[in-house]
């Protein structure tokens, strides 16, 4: 390859900061408002840096509302979803997780008949899901939130994992298919001329060998679950079964909520995701690619 | 050889046939999709048939309305506004996307800039952001008093008085069409960009023998050669623009006045806010399905078609 030249090498450094600039400037705000006090933001409203950095906002979140702190001590009301936090984090944790591997579970299944059976119906089914993927969500909330209302699982973490494993399933059936179908058949075949029944062959040679594609679906699938507002948002409005969003979502013009403490919850909300992209992104780059070029 | 023949009998007796074995291994699928996809989607069209509101969803008993639903939705001039806020969103964000994401992608790809790497490892990170977050934490820099847009533009001394952004009625929507996009595009960047790296290398040396410009390159062998990615994007994006709620709620809440009323946002308020009318926002919603399944279909239609030939 030939050598650049340096005017050329400038340029794409420029527009590399640019683009650096479009990425992770708006995220500054997020982490320079969360280590302020409210009382330095309205001081100087026209200042970068604040002159001083605090922890109180974090120290308040993670004690649920107990540490006040001396920023806090004047201040007589909390909205209970500050004490709710750490309880809407977890079930935010166990929703997440429960997703992932629920959804993980029956996708493979559908995704190995899929690539290797070639029946006409599980290809109708994949053709399904690709459609499935452009019907909007609020569209099923409506009639979920009726149904849900009949079965009793308003507010029950179950409820919420139950409507985002059908939500997320053809997706993940997506991400999937390609992979499986990419994988040799005489391996299966040299398994089953040893006995190995179809099943036995897909969990004893098949599976193992698509670990990658796995942790690619699974992490996307943790991804979107925690991302996910709406299917939480209306199936509870009792703050113990809240998850996160939700409980952001509860905060928004709420006056008594000030935007330093809500960067803090807002930067406690987003660091999980953004940590699992940064540490497996080449997992989430293959997945994301596997799903959506076939589409 | 006869009894590995007997034990290879043996599993295939042992072994449902693949019809049914593809039955049971897809059962949990079917069962899932059909209670949370295929269900309501049928459901939410007996539901815009009928009066669903608080009273009778406690009595469980719903009315037959015929199409009053539609009637009253089709009469109601804040429908026809989110309806028209909806077309604007979904124009100006799936635009933005894809130049913003084809500048991103040719930047990144060329790797003998040594930034490049840093750029490649942080290209996901907007698009980690939760949608809630990625709301609130806009409406904070477009906030008056305390938000960073004003502090910035101060300190550059472009204004010496705050602006009310999200308080203007020409640039409340444009807010949410930039947070939307931030979060968004990075999925875009990362399709091109795997896209890119499958042209190989030998098109572009024989256009520079040839004498070809970068730009003209760009236009004769890049563009054509992303165009069934090009599809995939604007199908993909433009579906999901259609469907925004979490920003729209965090930055604006639908205002100022109803100045920047989606779709979603409609039927979330119609369906789940006082009045509750449930029946009219399964109207609203299914004709939002309506519309994003003709565009699809067109979408489809025009782009896989000339991709093909």
């Amino acid at each position: 390859m030939r050598r650049l030249s340096w005017r050329r090498r400038l340029l794409l450094n420029a527009l590399n900061i640019l683009a650096l600039c479009f990425l992770v400037l708006p995220l500054l705000p997020v982490v320079l408002g969360s280590l302020q006090s409210e009382k330095t933001i309205q001081q100087d409203v026209h200042a970068l840096i604040p002159d001083q950095f605090t922890l109180a906002n974090f120290r308040l979140i993670l004690s649920g509302g107990k540490d006040k702190g001396l920023i806090f001590d004047q201040i007589s009301y909390l909205p209970a979803s500050i004490e709710q936090f750490p309880n809407a984090f977890l079930n935010s944790v166990i929703v997440a997780s429960s997703v992932t591997l629920i959804t993980l579970a029956i996708s493979a299944l559908s995704a190995y008949t899929i690539a290797r059976m070639n029946l006409r119906w599980t290809r109708a089914l994949l053709q399904t899901s690709i459609f499935s993927r452009m019907v909007p969500l609020i569209v099923l909330m409506v009639p979920l939130y009726v149904l849900f209302r009949g079965f009793g699982l308003l507010n029950s973490l179950g409820g919420i994992v139950l409507a985002e494993v059908g939500f997320l399933l053809p997706y993940a059936i997506l991400i999937l298919t390609p992979y499986f179908a990419s994988l040799p058949v005489e391996l299966e075949e040299a398994a089953r001329l040893d006995g190995c029944s179809r099943f036995g062959a897909l969990v004893r040679i098949v599976l193992p060998l698509t670990r990658p594609a796995l942790a690619s679906c699974g992490v996307i699938m943790f991804i979107i679950s925690w991302h996910e507002l709406l299917i939480p948002l209306i199936l509870t409005n009792k703050p113990a079964f809240m998850t996160v969003p939700v409980v952001l979502a509860g905060l928004v013009s709420d006056f008594f909520v000030f935007y330093t403490l809500l960067m803090a919850l807002c930067l406690i909300g987003l660091l999980p995701t953004v940590v699992l992209v940064l540490v497996l992104q080449k997992y989430i780059v293959a997945g994301l690619t596997a799903g959506a070029v076939k589409g | 050889m006869r009894a590995a023949a007997a034990t290879g009998r043996k599993a295939f007796r042992r072994e449902l046939p693949l019809g049914r074995l593809a039955v049971a291994m897809n059962a949990p699928t079917l069962l899932c999709l059909t209670l949370v996809l295929a269900y309501p989607i049928f459901y939410a069209g007996y539901l815009s048939f009928h009066k669903v509101s608080i009273r009778e969803l406690r009595s469980g008993e719903y009315p037959f309305v015929g199409l009053e639903n539609f009637q009253r939705l089709f009469a109601d001039d804040l429908f026809w506004l989110s309806l028209g806020n909806t077309f604007a969103f979904v124009f100006a964000t799936v635009t933005l996307e894809v130049l913003i994401g084809l500048a991103v992608a040719l930047i990144i790809n060329e790797k003998r800039v040594w930034l490049t790497r840093i750029t490649r490892l942080l290209v996901l990170v907007p698009w980690a952001v939760p949608p809630i977050v990625n709301g609130l934490l806009w409406a904070f820099i477009f906030n008056t008093q305390f938000g960073y847009l004003n502090r910035v533009l101060f300190q550059l001394g472009l204004v010496d008085a705050q602006v009310n952004w999200l308080g203007s009625s020409n640039f409340a929507l444009f807010a949410v069409v930039i947070a939307y996009v931030w979060r968004t595009t990075p999925f875009n960047i990362l399709l091109y960009d795997a896209a890119l790296q499958g042209i190989p290398r030998h098109l572009y040396e024989a256009a520079e023998i040839d004498g070809a410009t970068g730009w003209q390159a760009f236009w004769h062998i890049t563009l054509p050669l992303l165009r069934p990615v090009l599809a995939v994007t604007l199908v993909l994006r433009t579906t999901f623009a259609f469907m925004v709620f979490d920003e729209i709620l965090a930055i604006t809440n639908g205002g100022p006045g109803n100045d920047t009323w989606v779709a979603a946002w409609y039927t979330y308020k119609m369906s789940f806010q006082p009045p509750f009318n449930v029946g009219l926002g399964a109207a609203s919603a299914y004709v939002l399905a309506l519309v994003i399944g003709v565009i699809a279909i067109f979408y489809v239609r025009v782009l896989y078609r000339r991709v093909e030939h």
